[in-house]
């Protein structure tokens, strides 16, 4: 019997726990999200008030007791946030202070993994003497010497637009 | 097992309901209401029948109707007054599990201190009209899936047969352990029975302890849990302090120049 009654009253600290949850989720003003996490402080009470009588000793009513200072504290703290901030833009919407969590940046930044020094490719500088917005410069362009050359030494020729 | 589960889902689309019923129509909100009514009808099936226990449940019954009202009201001086009806219940609870220092101290803490002074900024704050963040909320059906979620998980771990644990008698702490009678030292001819374990035989209520007493509570505080209180007093003294530098004006605005 007594048994019973103890899992019914941890089912309803689940119950008043999830409520605060489901507050804190949709709300969007800071006092009424700040009042579902007093719900689920309360929550917590009671499954501590429950497991007291079950064990039969005073020790959950004194986490409780403990529980409800940290509450205390916190309403404390919480009021003089609210008040500050509601002081600065004159709304109470979470939204508004967006900002602080860097919106300008985007989402994911892309971090290349392993930079090894084969894949890297360097910017290839523009070789000097023609007008790169007349043509497509060909490889086959020397840059050393300013003249376009045949064939076989476009490697080499490469390797002095490098420099 | 799976028939517990029933009331949850009952209670998470009734939310949904009376959520969108609100902004919407009057036969959404009513639906979602008949819904809670049978949410907590089904689960008050799985109740003992005792009369302490229905009162019990009534006051959890109440608990859970005012954080409903507190979850979907949308003036918010609604649903500050919802959230005071649930802890207003919830000190009934505790005063039901005998835990009456805590009820009191609940009832003081919660529904005299904070309701009251979050009560004068929302209507220090309030505007006549309802503001956009009041009426519009966030992701609900997301949010009462997960809340769902959770207390189904939950339900299923405390209801499972070898959930709930024996009777522990801890003796590390002496002064707030079950077996510390004062009656029981005072006279020896029950010093057995104070021995002797405390549950022999299942469902004896005359062996049973029950720690109701604001002695008892106090006993154990000043002596077993002492440098928990103090340190329980030097956050308080820092949360007083914190709150204080917080909410000071800063001096530029204090003289009309914008900060």
């Amino acid at each position: 019997m007594n048994e019973t009654i103890t899992q019914n009253l941890l089912v309803f600290g689940g119950v008043l726990f999830s409520m605060g949850l489901i507050g804190f989720l949709t709300r969007r003003s800071l006092i009424l999200m700040f009042l579902s996490l007093e719900l689920m402080l309360s929550g917590v009470s009671v499954n501590l008030i429950a497991f007291s009588r079950h064990h039969q000793n005073y020790q959950g009513q004194i986490l409780a007791i403990m529980v409800l200072t940290i509450a205390a504290c916190e309403a404390a703290i919480a009021l003089a946030l609210v008040v500050s901030l509601y002081r600065r833009k004159a709304t109470l919407d979470v939204s508004a202070w967006d900002e602080l969590s860097e919106t300008l940046m985007p989402k994911s930044v892309e971090v290349p993994s392993e930079l090894v020094a084969a894949e890297m490719e360097f910017p290839k500088l523009t070789p000097s003497g023609l007008d790169p917005m007349e043509r497509p410069i060909s490889a086959s362009f020397d840059a050393r010497s300013g003249e376009m050359i045949e064939g076989e030494n476009v490697k080499h020729s490469e390797a002095g637009t490098h420099a | 097992m799976l028939s517990m589960l029933v009331p949850i889902i009952l209670g998470a689309v009734g939310y949904l309901l009376i959520q969108h019923g609100v902004v919407k129509s009057q036969a959404t909100f009513a639906g979602g209401l008949v819904a809670i009514v049978a949410a907590l009808l089904f689960a008050l099936a799985f109740t003992p029948g005792t009369f302490e226990s229905t009162i019990l449940m009534l006051f959890c019954a109440m608990a859970t109707g005012g954080g409903i009202g507190f979850l979907t009201a949308r003036e918010p001086v609604y649903a500050a007054l919802g959230f005071a009806t649930a802890v207003l219940s919830i000190s009934g609870v505790m005063f039901m599990q005998s835990a009456l220092f805590i009820a009191a101290a609940t009832m003081i803490v919660y529904a005299g201190a904070t309701i009251i002074i979050f009560l004068f900024v929302l209507m220090f704050a309030q505007q006549t009209d309802l503001r956009n963040y009041d009426v519009q909320m966030n992701s609900p059906i997301l949010a009462a899936v997960i809340g769902a979620i959770f207390l189904a998980t939950i339900t299923i771990c405390v209801t499972s047969s070898d959930a709930m644990l024996p009777i522990r008698s801890d003796t590390t702490r002496s002064m707030s352990a079950a077996a510390y009678r004062p009656a029981a030292a005072a006279d020896p001819s029950s010093v057995n029975a104070a021995t002797t374990p405390l549950v022999t035989e299942e469902g004896e209520a005359a062996q049973q302890f029950v720690p109701s007493t604001t002695s008892g509570l106090g006993r154990s505080l000043y002596t077993d849990y002492l440098l928990s209180v103090e340190l329980a007093g030097a956050v308080l003294l820092v949360a007083t302090i914190g709150a204080i530098a917080l909410a000071q004006r800063p001096i530029e605005t204090q003289k009309g120049t914008p900060a």
